[in-house]
Protein backbone atom coordinates (compact mmCIF):
# COMPACT_ATOMS: atom_id res chain seq x y z
CA UNK A 1 0.00 0.00 0.00
CA UNK A 2 1.53 3.65 -1.22
CA UNK A 3 0.40 6.28 1.26
CA UNK A 4 -2.11 8.51 -0.44
CA UNK A 5 -2.68 11.86 -1.26
CA UNK A 6 -6.17 13.29 -0.05
CA UNK A 7 -6.93 13.81 -3.74
CA UNK A 8 -6.30 10.02 -4.33
CA UNK A 9 -8.25 8.86 -1.54
CA UNK A 10 -11.34 11.19 -2.52
CA UNK A 11 -11.52 9.64 -6.17
CA UNK A 12 -10.49 5.90 -5.30
CA UNK A 13 -13.36 3.56 -4.83
CA UNK A 14 -10.57 0.94 -4.29
CA UNK A 15 -9.02 1.96 -1.05
CA UNK A 16 -11.22 4.86 0.17
CA UNK A 17 -10.35 4.52 3.72
CA UNK A 18 -6.59 3.45 5.21
CA UNK A 19 -6.25 0.24 5.87
CA UNK A 20 -6.04 0.22 9.37
CA UNK A 21 -7.87 -0.19 12.69
CA UNK A 22 -11.05 1.53 13.23
CA UNK A 23 -13.38 1.68 15.82
CA UNK A 24 -17.61 2.01 15.87
CA UNK A 25 -18.45 5.78 17.05
CA UNK A 26 -20.37 5.37 20.26
CA UNK A 27 -22.08 8.60 21.80
CA UNK A 28 -19.79 7.93 25.12
CA UNK A 29 -17.21 8.33 23.65
CA UNK A 30 -17.44 11.45 21.92
CA UNK A 31 -15.90 14.12 23.83
CA UNK A 32 -12.93 11.93 24.34
CA UNK A 33 -11.96 11.38 20.47
CA UNK A 34 -12.38 14.91 20.56
CA UNK A 35 -9.98 15.44 23.08
CA UNK A 36 -7.09 12.39 22.28
CA UNK A 37 -7.06 12.02 18.41
CA UNK A 38 -5.82 8.51 19.34
CA UNK A 39 -3.46 7.25 16.94
CA UNK A 40 -4.70 3.72 17.15
CA UNK A 41 -7.52 4.53 15.56
CA UNK A 42 -7.26 5.65 11.62
CA UNK A 43 -11.28 6.13 11.02
CA UNK A 44 -14.54 5.86 12.28
CA UNK A 45 -17.32 4.35 11.45
CA UNK A 46 -21.15 5.02 12.29
CA UNK A 47 -24.70 3.34 12.29
CA UNK A 48 -26.21 5.82 9.85
CA UNK A 49 -29.62 5.26 11.32
CA UNK A 50 -28.33 7.26 14.55
CA UNK A 51 -27.27 10.41 12.62
CA UNK A 52 -30.67 11.00 10.53
CA UNK A 53 -32.25 13.12 12.87
CA UNK A 54 -32.70 17.10 11.59
CA UNK A 55 -29.60 18.20 14.06
CA UNK A 56 -28.28 18.24 17.59
CA UNK A 57 -25.46 17.20 19.61
CA UNK A 58 -25.09 13.59 17.63
CA UNK A 59 -24.98 15.29 13.87
CA UNK A 60 -22.26 18.11 15.75
CA UNK A 61 -20.38 15.77 17.51
CA UNK A 62 -19.79 13.88 13.76
CA UNK A 63 -18.97 17.32 12.59
CA UNK A 64 -16.71 17.80 15.19
CA UNK A 65 -14.89 14.26 14.63
CA UNK A 66 -14.78 14.28 10.70
CA UNK A 67 -12.55 17.16 10.93
CA UNK A 68 -9.90 14.48 12.30
CA UNK A 69 -11.12 11.51 10.98
CA UNK A 70 -12.35 9.29 7.65
CA UNK A 71 -15.95 8.36 8.45
CA UNK A 72 -17.75 4.93 7.09
CA UNK A 73 -20.60 5.50 7.07
CA UNK A 74 -22.74 1.35 7.80
CA UNK A 75 -26.51 1.51 7.54
CA UNK A 76 -28.19 -1.31 9.72
CA UNK A 77 -31.66 -0.41 8.88
CA UNK A 78 -32.51 0.25 5.04
CA UNK A 79 -33.51 -3.58 4.38
CA UNK A 80 -32.25 -4.34 1.30
CA UNK A 81 -33.73 -8.33 1.49
CA UNK A 82 -37.25 -6.96 1.81
CA UNK A 83 -39.55 -8.64 -0.72
CA UNK A 84 -41.34 -5.29 -0.62
CA UNK A 85 -40.20 -2.13 -1.96
CA UNK A 86 -37.15 0.24 -0.29
CA UNK A 87 -38.11 2.80 2.53
CA UNK A 88 -37.71 5.89 0.46
CA UNK A 89 -38.01 8.83 3.37
CA UNK A 90 -34.84 6.66 4.59
CA UNK A 91 -32.98 6.20 2.06
CA UNK A 92 -33.26 10.48 1.24
CA UNK A 93 -32.04 10.84 4.87
CA UNK A 94 -29.20 8.29 3.95
CA UNK A 95 -28.66 10.49 1.32
CA UNK A 96 -28.85 13.73 2.81
CA UNK A 97 -26.02 12.19 5.60
CA UNK A 98 -23.45 11.32 2.77
CA UNK A 99 -23.83 14.50 0.90
CA UNK A 100 -23.59 16.69 4.79
CA UNK A 101 -20.76 13.97 5.99
CA UNK A 102 -18.97 13.01 2.86
CA UNK A 103 -17.99 9.57 3.87
CA UNK A 104 -15.32 7.36 2.62
CA UNK A 105 -16.79 4.37 2.62
CA UNK A 106 -20.91 3.37 2.35
CA UNK A 107 -22.11 -0.31 3.51
CA UNK A 108 -25.33 -1.93 4.46
CA UNK A 109 -26.06 -5.96 5.11
CA UNK A 110 -27.21 -9.36 3.08
CA UNK A 111 -30.39 -9.52 5.13
CA UNK A 112 -33.59 -8.00 5.77
CA UNK A 113 -35.04 -6.16 8.67
CA UNK A 114 -38.60 -4.91 7.62
CA UNK A 115 -41.68 -6.75 6.79
CA UNK A 116 -45.37 -5.14 5.85
CA UNK A 117 -43.53 -1.81 7.26
CA UNK A 118 -42.86 -3.29 10.14
CA UNK A 119 -38.94 -2.42 11.45
CA UNK A 120 -38.07 -5.75 13.28
CA UNK A 121 -34.42 -3.94 14.65
CA UNK A 122 -32.45 -7.98 13.72
CA UNK A 123 -30.27 -8.60 10.38
CA UNK A 124 -32.22 -11.43 9.35
CA UNK A 125 -31.04 -13.68 6.98
CA UNK A 126 -32.41 -14.22 3.55
CA UNK A 127 -33.25 -17.82 1.78
CA UNK A 128 -30.67 -17.84 -0.89
CA UNK A 129 -32.95 -18.38 -4.37
CA UNK A 130 -32.79 -16.85 -7.51
CA UNK A 131 -36.36 -14.94 -6.31
CA UNK A 132 -34.54 -13.24 -3.26
CA UNK A 133 -31.59 -12.42 -5.39
CA UNK A 134 -33.26 -10.44 -7.92
CA UNK A 135 -35.02 -8.40 -5.08
CA UNK A 136 -31.67 -7.77 -3.59
CA UNK A 137 -29.59 -6.88 -6.77
CA UNK A 138 -32.88 -4.33 -7.29
CA UNK A 139 -32.41 -3.04 -4.23
CA UNK A 140 -28.60 -2.45 -4.09
CA UNK A 141 -28.82 -0.64 -7.29
CA UNK A 142 -31.45 1.50 -5.90
CA UNK A 143 -29.20 2.06 -2.96
CA UNK A 144 -26.32 3.00 -4.99
CA UNK A 145 -28.22 5.09 -7.53
CA UNK A 146 -29.63 6.76 -5.01
CA UNK A 147 -26.25 7.49 -3.17
CA UNK A 148 -24.46 8.08 -6.22
CA UNK A 149 -21.74 5.59 -5.01
CA UNK A 150 -20.45 1.90 -4.80
CA UNK A 151 -21.79 0.31 -1.35
CA UNK A 152 -20.31 -2.66 0.09
CA UNK A 153 -22.39 -5.21 1.65
CA UNK A 154 -22.01 -6.93 4.62
CA UNK A 155 -22.02 -10.68 5.15
CA UNK A 156 -24.60 -11.97 8.22
CA UNK A 157 -24.31 -13.45 11.04
CA UNK A 158 -27.28 -16.62 11.31
CA UNK A 159 -28.74 -18.62 13.65
CA UNK A 160 -30.78 -20.08 10.97
CA UNK A 161 -31.43 -20.98 7.87
CA UNK A 162 -33.75 -21.86 5.58
CA UNK A 163 -34.86 -25.42 4.43
CA UNK A 164 -35.17 -23.97 0.50
CA UNK A 165 -32.04 -21.99 0.32
CA UNK A 166 -30.11 -23.72 -2.94
CA UNK A 167 -27.33 -21.08 -3.31
CA UNK A 168 -24.32 -21.22 -0.82
CA UNK A 169 -23.90 -17.72 0.87
CA UNK A 170 -20.82 -16.82 -0.76
CA UNK A 171 -21.65 -18.00 -4.60
CA UNK A 172 -24.77 -15.29 -3.45
CA UNK A 173 -22.28 -12.96 -2.31
CA UNK A 174 -20.28 -12.67 -5.04
CA UNK A 175 -23.47 -12.53 -7.85
CA UNK A 176 -24.50 -9.73 -6.40
CA UNK A 177 -21.22 -8.28 -6.64
CA UNK A 178 -21.17 -9.08 -10.02
CA UNK A 179 -24.49 -7.77 -10.83
CA UNK A 180 -24.77 -4.76 -9.06
CA UNK A 181 -20.53 -3.58 -8.91
CA UNK A 182 -20.72 -3.79 -5.33
CA UNK A 183 -18.21 -4.45 -2.81
CA UNK A 184 -17.93 -6.46 -0.10
CA UNK A 185 -17.72 -5.52 4.22
CA UNK A 186 -16.09 -9.16 5.76
CA UNK A 187 -17.62 -9.69 9.00
CA UNK A 188 -15.29 -12.23 10.38
CA UNK A 189 -16.80 -12.45 13.53
CA UNK A 190 -20.22 -13.34 11.65
CA UNK A 191 -18.05 -16.02 9.65
CA UNK A 192 -17.23 -17.70 12.48
CA UNK A 193 -20.45 -17.04 14.41
CA UNK A 194 -22.23 -18.41 11.05
CA UNK A 195 -20.23 -21.29 10.72
CA UNK A 196 -20.82 -22.78 14.25
CA UNK A 197 -24.23 -22.29 14.21
CA UNK A 198 -24.83 -23.71 10.75
CA UNK A 199 -22.44 -25.76 10.57
CA UNK A 200 -20.46 -24.61 7.49
CA UNK A 201 -16.49 -24.12 7.29
CA UNK A 202 -15.02 -20.95 8.04
CA UNK A 203 -11.85 -21.49 6.30
CA UNK A 204 -13.69 -22.44 3.01
CA UNK A 205 -15.83 -19.18 3.24
CA UNK A 206 -12.80 -16.87 3.36
CA UNK A 207 -11.02 -18.86 0.56
CA UNK A 208 -13.80 -18.18 -1.86
CA UNK A 209 -14.10 -14.70 -1.54
CA UNK A 210 -11.28 -12.55 -3.98
CA UNK A 211 -9.57 -10.60 -2.04
CA UNK A 212 -10.35 -7.39 -4.68
CA UNK A 213 -13.86 -7.42 -3.66
CA UNK A 214 -12.91 -6.98 -0.01
CA UNK A 215 -13.24 -2.79 0.66
CA UNK A 216 -13.72 -3.49 4.77
CA UNK A 217 -13.38 -5.90 7.54
CA UNK A 218 -15.57 -6.05 10.73
CA UNK A 219 -13.97 -7.88 13.98
CA UNK A 220 -16.61 -8.18 16.74
CA UNK A 221 -16.92 -9.90 20.15
CA UNK A 222 -20.15 -12.85 20.25
CA UNK A 223 -21.05 -15.03 23.29
CA UNK A 224 -22.39 -18.78 23.35
CA UNK A 225 -26.00 -19.44 24.58
CA UNK A 226 -27.56 -22.76 25.57
CA UNK A 227 -30.91 -23.31 24.16
CA UNK A 228 -33.63 -25.35 24.77
CA UNK A 229 -32.37 -29.11 24.29
CA UNK A 230 -29.26 -28.26 25.54
CA UNK A 231 -27.11 -27.34 22.37
CA UNK A 232 -25.17 -23.83 21.82
CA UNK A 233 -25.27 -21.01 19.89
CA UNK A 234 -22.92 -18.28 18.91
CA UNK A 235 -24.60 -14.77 19.55
CA UNK A 236 -23.09 -12.12 17.66
CA UNK A 237 -24.03 -9.13 20.57
CA UNK A 238 -20.50 -7.07 19.71
CA UNK A 239 -20.51 -6.72 23.31
CA UNK A 240 -17.34 -8.19 24.77
CA UNK A 241 -13.63 -8.65 23.25
CA UNK A 242 -13.17 -10.11 20.00
CA UNK A 243 -12.60 -13.84 20.91
CA UNK A 244 -8.75 -15.52 20.38
CA UNK A 245 -10.55 -18.19 17.40
CA UNK A 246 -11.66 -15.10 15.44
CA UNK A 247 -8.46 -13.24 15.42
CA UNK A 248 -6.71 -16.51 13.94
CA UNK A 249 -9.71 -16.67 11.36
CA UNK A 250 -8.71 -12.39 10.81
CA UNK A 251 -4.48 -13.33 10.65
CA UNK A 252 -6.00 -15.68 8.12
CA UNK A 253 -8.02 -13.56 6.37
CA UNK A 254 -5.75 -10.95 6.29
CA UNK A 255 -2.85 -12.86 5.02
CA UNK A 256 -5.26 -13.68 1.66
CA UNK A 257 -6.74 -10.87 1.61
CA UNK A 258 -3.61 -8.22 1.92
CA UNK A 259 -4.48 -5.34 4.69
CA UNK A 260 -7.82 -4.26 4.78
CA UNK A 261 -9.29 -1.62 6.73
CA UNK A 262 -10.56 -3.31 10.13
CA UNK A 263 -13.31 -2.01 12.07
CA UNK A 264 -13.51 -3.06 16.18
CA UNK A 265 -17.40 -2.98 16.64
CA UNK A 266 -19.02 -2.55 19.96
CA UNK A 267 -22.43 -2.17 20.58
CA UNK A 268 -23.26 -3.59 23.70
CA UNK A 269 -21.92 -2.83 27.48
CA UNK A 270 -19.86 -0.19 26.11
CA UNK A 271 -16.78 -0.42 27.56
CA UNK A 272 -14.01 2.65 28.27
CA UNK A 273 -12.36 4.09 24.85
CA UNK A 274 -9.33 2.67 26.20
CA UNK A 275 -10.36 -0.66 25.59
CA UNK A 276 -11.76 -0.08 22.03
CA UNK A 277 -7.79 1.28 21.50
CA UNK A 278 -6.66 -2.18 22.72
CA UNK A 279 -8.27 -4.22 20.63
CA UNK A 280 -7.50 -1.70 17.14
CA UNK A 281 -4.33 -1.62 18.48
CA UNK A 282 -4.25 -5.87 18.24
CA UNK A 283 -6.26 -5.61 15.02
CA UNK A 284 -3.29 -3.09 13.44
CA UNK A 285 -0.42 -5.33 14.70
CA UNK A 286 -1.51 -8.21 12.79
CA UNK A 287 -2.45 -5.54 9.69
CA UNK A 288 1.64 -4.53 10.13
CA UNK A 289 2.70 -8.31 10.04
CA UNK A 290 1.67 -8.33 6.51
CA UNK A 291 2.04 -4.70 5.05
CA UNK A 292 5.45 -3.84 3.56
CA UNK A 293 7.63 -2.20 6.80
CA UNK A 294 7.17 0.68 8.00
CA UNK A 295 3.84 1.98 5.72
CA UNK A 296 1.48 1.83 8.69
CA UNK A 297 3.04 3.74 11.06
CA UNK A 298 4.04 6.20 8.13
CA UNK A 299 0.24 6.70 7.60
CA UNK A 300 -0.79 7.13 11.38
CA UNK A 301 2.15 9.89 11.56
CA UNK A 302 0.68 12.06 8.53
CA UNK A 303 -3.02 11.25 9.35
CA UNK A 304 -4.12 14.42 9.62
CA UNK A 305 -2.79 15.38 6.74
CA UNK A 306 -3.63 12.97 4.29
CA UNK A 307 -6.37 10.77 5.81
CA UNK A 308 -9.29 13.11 4.81
CA UNK A 309 -11.19 14.82 2.13
CA UNK A 310 -10.92 18.64 2.00
CA UNK A 311 -14.51 19.01 3.80
CA UNK A 312 -15.39 22.76 2.90
CA UNK A 313 -18.44 23.30 4.07
CA UNK A 314 -17.69 22.73 8.04
CA UNK A 315 -15.53 26.19 7.39
CA UNK B 1 -46.65 -24.07 5.40
CA UNK B 2 -47.34 -26.73 2.80
CA UNK B 3 -44.94 -25.52 -0.40
CA UNK B 4 -42.13 -23.07 -0.40
CA UNK B 5 -43.40 -19.70 0.55
CA UNK B 6 -42.60 -16.78 -1.93
CA UNK B 7 -40.09 -14.07 0.12
CA UNK B 8 -42.86 -12.53 0.65
CA UNK B 9 -45.11 -14.84 2.54
CA UNK B 10 -41.60 -16.05 4.71
CA UNK B 11 -40.96 -12.14 5.62
CA UNK B 12 -44.71 -11.96 6.81
CA UNK B 13 -44.38 -15.76 8.64
CA UNK B 14 -40.66 -14.69 10.27
CA UNK B 15 -42.20 -10.84 11.48
CA UNK B 16 -45.22 -12.74 12.61
CA UNK B 17 -43.38 -15.10 15.21
CA UNK B 18 -40.54 -12.28 16.38
CA UNK B 19 -43.96 -10.15 16.89
CA UNK B 20 -44.75 -12.99 18.75
CA UNK B 21 -47.05 -15.38 17.13
CA UNK B 22 -46.16 -19.00 17.55
CA UNK B 23 -43.30 -20.21 15.11
CA UNK B 24 -45.62 -23.50 14.10
CA UNK B 25 -46.16 -21.81 10.45
CA UNK B 26 -42.49 -22.25 10.02
CA UNK B 27 -42.13 -25.80 11.11
CA UNK B 28 -40.13 -26.96 7.44
CA UNK B 29 -39.74 -23.53 6.45
CA UNK B 30 -36.85 -22.87 8.74
CA UNK B 31 -33.80 -26.08 8.76
CA UNK B 32 -33.88 -27.39 12.56
CA UNK B 33 -30.23 -28.29 11.83
CA UNK B 34 -30.61 -30.32 15.36
CA UNK B 35 -31.56 -27.47 17.60
CA UNK B 36 -34.97 -27.44 16.30
CA UNK B 37 -37.01 -24.26 14.15
CA UNK B 38 -38.39 -22.97 17.50
CA UNK B 39 -35.18 -22.51 19.05
CA UNK B 40 -33.88 -20.54 16.24
CA UNK B 41 -36.41 -18.31 16.00
CA UNK B 42 -36.38 -17.39 19.48
CA UNK B 43 -32.89 -15.99 19.16
CA UNK B 44 -34.48 -13.40 16.64
CA UNK B 45 -37.64 -12.79 19.03
CA UNK B 46 -35.58 -12.47 22.19
CA UNK B 47 -33.23 -9.93 19.95
CA UNK B 48 -35.76 -7.86 18.62
CA UNK B 49 -38.03 -7.78 22.12
CA UNK B 50 -34.29 -6.61 23.64
CA UNK B 51 -32.78 -4.12 21.76
CA UNK B 52 -36.36 -2.22 20.94
CA UNK B 53 -36.94 -2.52 24.71
CA UNK B 54 -33.77 -0.74 25.13
CA UNK B 55 -34.69 1.81 22.28
CA UNK B 56 -37.33 2.70 24.52
CA UNK B 57 -35.76 2.98 27.40
CA UNK B 58 -33.04 5.44 25.72
CA UNK B 59 -36.10 7.25 24.70
CA UNK B 60 -37.79 7.31 28.19
CA UNK B 61 -35.15 6.97 31.09
CA UNK B 62 -37.07 8.32 33.52
CA UNK B 63 -40.37 6.34 33.43
CA UNK B 64 -37.78 2.82 32.84
CA UNK B 65 -36.07 4.21 36.30
CA UNK B 66 -39.62 5.13 37.80
CA UNK B 67 -41.66 1.62 36.87
CA UNK B 68 -38.05 -0.37 37.64
CA UNK B 69 -36.35 -3.18 34.93
CA UNK B 70 -39.05 -5.87 35.19
CA UNK B 71 -42.71 -3.32 34.99
CA UNK B 72 -40.68 -1.46 32.30
CA UNK B 73 -39.73 -4.81 30.18
CA UNK B 74 -43.31 -5.88 30.27
CA UNK B 75 -44.81 -2.50 29.43
CA UNK B 76 -42.52 -2.62 26.12
CA UNK B 77 -42.93 -5.79 25.28
CA UNK B 78 -47.03 -5.38 24.81
CA UNK B 79 -46.06 -1.94 23.24
CA UNK B 80 -43.75 -3.48 20.81
CA UNK B 81 -45.76 -5.97 19.68
CA UNK B 82 -48.30 -3.94 18.84
CA UNK B 83 -46.30 -0.89 17.54
CA UNK B 84 -43.63 -1.65 16.21
CA UNK B 85 -41.26 0.74 14.34
CA UNK B 86 -42.02 2.03 11.07
CA UNK B 87 -38.63 3.75 10.64
CA UNK B 88 -35.03 2.00 11.39
CA UNK B 89 -34.40 5.33 12.84
CA UNK B 90 -34.32 4.55 16.65
CA UNK B 91 -34.11 8.04 18.22
CA UNK B 92 -37.74 8.55 16.62
CA UNK B 93 -39.44 5.18 18.18
CA UNK B 94 -41.87 5.48 20.70
CA UNK B 95 -44.52 8.62 19.76
CA UNK B 96 -47.34 6.55 20.79
CA UNK B 97 -45.55 5.03 24.14
CA UNK B 98 -47.30 7.96 26.41
CA UNK B 99 -50.77 7.17 25.37
CA UNK B 100 -49.80 3.67 25.16
CA UNK B 101 -48.70 3.67 28.68
CA UNK B 102 -52.03 5.88 29.51
CA UNK B 103 -54.16 2.94 27.99
CA UNK B 104 -52.54 0.31 30.30
CA UNK B 105 -54.62 -0.72 33.12
CA UNK B 106 -51.34 -2.46 34.40
CA UNK B 107 -49.69 1.46 34.28
CA UNK B 108 -53.45 2.96 35.91
CA UNK B 109 -51.60 3.05 39.50
CA UNK B 110 -49.22 5.59 38.35
CA UNK B 111 -51.72 8.29 36.62
CA UNK B 112 -48.12 10.61 35.80
CA UNK B 113 -46.55 8.27 33.69
CA UNK B 114 -47.92 9.05 30.66
CA UNK B 115 -47.48 12.70 30.97
CA UNK B 116 -43.75 12.32 31.80
CA UNK B 117 -42.84 9.69 29.55
CA UNK B 118 -44.74 13.42 27.27
CA UNK B 119 -42.21 15.22 28.70
CA UNK B 120 -39.48 12.92 27.80
CA UNK B 121 -40.84 12.52 24.40
CA UNK B 122 -40.29 16.02 24.28
CA UNK B 123 -37.18 16.33 25.25
CA UNK B 124 -35.91 13.53 22.83
CA UNK B 125 -38.04 16.00 19.76
CA UNK B 126 -35.84 18.96 20.60
CA UNK B 127 -32.65 16.64 21.53
CA UNK B 128 -32.92 15.77 17.66
CA UNK B 129 -34.11 19.20 16.15
CA UNK B 130 -33.04 21.14 13.75
CA UNK B 131 -29.77 23.11 13.95
CA UNK B 132 -31.83 26.99 13.77
CA UNK B 133 -29.91 29.79 15.57
CA UNK B 134 -31.90 31.24 18.39
CA UNK B 135 -33.69 34.46 18.18
CA UNK B 136 -31.47 36.80 20.88
CA UNK B 137 -32.63 39.53 22.59
CA UNK B 138 -30.42 41.92 21.10
CA UNK B 139 -31.80 41.13 17.42
CA UNK B 140 -35.51 41.85 19.07
CA UNK B 141 -33.89 45.05 20.26
CA UNK B 142 -34.41 47.06 16.80
CA UNK B 143 -38.04 46.96 16.97
CA UNK B 144 -39.80 50.24 18.53
CA UNK B 145 -41.84 49.84 21.12
CA UNK B 146 -45.02 50.66 19.46
CA UNK B 147 -44.51 47.82 16.84
CA UNK B 148 -44.36 45.42 19.49
CA UNK B 149 -48.28 44.38 19.31
CA UNK B 150 -47.56 43.58 15.40
CA UNK B 151 -44.81 41.19 16.26
CA UNK B 152 -45.26 37.78 15.22
CA UNK B 153 -42.60 35.18 16.11
CA UNK B 154 -41.35 31.61 14.47
CA UNK B 155 -41.26 29.45 17.12
CA UNK B 156 -37.43 27.65 17.52
CA UNK B 157 -37.78 23.68 16.23
CA UNK B 158 -36.73 22.17 19.38
CA UNK B 159 -39.32 24.72 21.13
CA UNK B 160 -41.78 22.08 23.10
CA UNK B 161 -44.40 22.61 25.56
CA UNK B 162 -46.03 19.90 28.00
CA UNK B 163 -49.11 20.84 30.29
CA UNK B 164 -49.50 18.30 33.49
CA UNK B 165 -51.99 18.29 36.38
CA UNK B 166 -49.31 16.22 37.88
CA UNK B 167 -45.64 17.80 38.99
CA UNK B 168 -43.91 16.32 36.46
CA UNK B 169 -40.78 18.60 36.13
CA UNK B 170 -40.53 17.83 39.99
CA UNK B 171 -40.34 14.14 38.95
CA UNK B 172 -38.43 14.39 36.09
CA UNK B 173 -35.79 16.68 37.61
CA UNK B 174 -35.63 13.75 40.37
CA UNK B 175 -34.38 11.17 38.10
CA UNK B 176 -31.74 12.96 36.36
CA UNK B 177 -28.18 12.54 37.32
CA UNK B 178 -27.61 15.58 39.46
CA UNK B 179 -30.96 15.20 41.69
CA UNK B 180 -30.42 15.03 45.54
CA UNK B 181 -31.11 11.21 46.25
CA UNK B 182 -33.09 12.34 49.57
CA UNK B 183 -35.12 14.25 48.10
CA UNK B 184 -38.85 13.49 47.35
CA UNK B 185 -42.40 14.51 45.36
CA UNK B 186 -45.38 15.58 46.78
CA UNK B 187 -48.14 14.44 44.35
CA UNK B 188 -50.67 16.93 45.96
CA UNK B 189 -48.19 19.68 45.12
CA UNK B 190 -50.52 20.20 41.64
CA UNK B 191 -49.47 20.68 37.92
CA UNK B 192 -47.03 21.94 36.10
CA UNK B 193 -45.95 23.05 32.58
CA UNK B 194 -42.59 22.68 31.34
CA UNK B 195 -40.97 24.58 28.37
CA UNK B 196 -38.28 22.20 26.30
CA UNK B 197 -35.98 23.73 24.58
CA UNK B 198 -32.24 23.39 23.30
CA UNK B 199 -30.52 26.78 23.92
CA UNK B 200 -26.80 25.65 23.42
CA UNK B 201 -25.36 22.14 23.09
CA UNK B 202 -28.27 19.92 24.77
CA UNK B 203 -32.33 19.98 25.63
CA UNK B 204 -33.10 21.90 28.60
CA UNK B 205 -36.03 21.55 30.75
CA UNK B 206 -38.10 24.49 32.70
CA UNK B 207 -40.85 25.22 34.56
CA UNK B 208 -43.22 27.66 33.01
CA UNK B 209 -46.37 28.61 33.22
CA UNK B 210 -49.81 27.23 31.81
CA UNK B 211 -50.41 30.94 30.08
CA UNK B 212 -46.88 30.70 28.41
CA UNK B 213 -48.22 27.53 26.87
CA UNK B 214 -51.95 29.52 25.33
CA UNK B 215 -49.39 32.04 24.75
CA UNK B 216 -46.52 29.60 22.27
CA UNK B 217 -49.23 28.10 20.80
CA UNK B 218 -51.02 30.80 19.71
CA UNK B 219 -47.88 32.37 17.99
CA UNK B 220 -47.25 29.09 16.47
CA UNK B 221 -51.01 29.32 15.31
CA UNK B 222 -49.41 32.63 13.57
CA UNK B 223 -51.28 35.55 15.64
CA UNK B 224 -49.14 38.51 16.67
CA UNK B 225 -48.08 39.73 20.02
CA UNK B 226 -51.26 41.34 20.62
CA UNK B 227 -53.92 38.36 20.04
CA UNK B 228 -51.51 35.71 21.92
CA UNK B 229 -51.12 38.39 24.60
CA UNK B 230 -54.55 38.88 25.16
CA UNK B 231 -55.86 35.01 25.01
CA UNK B 232 -52.97 33.91 27.28
CA UNK B 233 -54.44 36.57 29.68
CA UNK B 234 -57.89 35.11 29.38
CA UNK B 235 -57.00 32.08 30.19
CA UNK B 236 -54.48 32.42 33.20
CA UNK B 237 -55.26 35.53 34.90
CA UNK B 238 -51.71 35.63 36.87
CA UNK B 239 -50.38 35.63 32.82
CA UNK B 240 -47.23 37.65 32.76
CA UNK B 241 -46.43 39.13 29.08
CA UNK B 242 -42.63 40.55 29.89
CA UNK B 243 -41.91 37.59 31.72
CA UNK B 244 -42.60 34.85 29.10
CA UNK B 245 -41.29 36.99 26.29
CA UNK B 246 -37.78 37.23 28.46
CA UNK B 247 -38.03 33.28 29.21
CA UNK B 248 -38.44 32.73 26.08
CA UNK B 249 -35.65 34.54 24.62
CA UNK B 250 -33.31 33.21 27.35
CA UNK B 251 -34.03 29.78 26.72
CA UNK B 252 -33.84 30.39 22.80
CA UNK B 253 -37.28 29.23 22.25
CA UNK B 254 -38.07 31.58 19.50
CA UNK B 255 -36.43 31.18 15.70
CA UNK B 256 -37.44 34.62 14.16
CA UNK B 257 -39.63 37.75 14.01
CA UNK B 258 -41.56 39.33 11.74
CA UNK B 259 -43.61 42.50 11.81
CA UNK B 260 -47.31 42.43 10.34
Amino acid sequence: MRMASANSIAQSLDNPIPARAGIGLKAQHYAEIAERHPDAIGWLEIHSENYCGAGGPPQNWLHALREYYPVSMHGVGLSLGSAGPLDHKHLRRLYELAERIEPHLVSEHLSWSTANGDYLNDLIPLPYTEESLDVFCRHVDEMQDALKRRILIENPSAYMRYAHSPIPETEYLLAVCARTGCGILLDINNIYVSAHNLGLDAHAYIDAIPAHLVGEIHLGGHHDAEVDGGGILKIDNHGSRVRDDVWALYERAIARFGPKSTLIEWDSDVPELDVLLDEAGRANAILARHTPDGEIALYQDERTENARVPHTHLG
Amino acid sequence: MSRTPTLAELQTAVRNTVLGASSDALAGVIAGDGLGHAARLDVYRNNTTLLLREALAANFPVVSELVGEDFFAQLARAFLRGHPPSSPCLFEYGEAFPDFIASDPAAAELPYLPDVARLEWAWNEAFHAHNTPALTASALGTVAPEDYPHLVFAPHPALRMVSSPYPIYTIWALHQPDADPDATVDLAQGGETVMVTRPETNAQVCVTSTGAAIFTDRLRAGENLADAFAMAAEMDPAFDGGAVIAQLLTQGALATFDLV
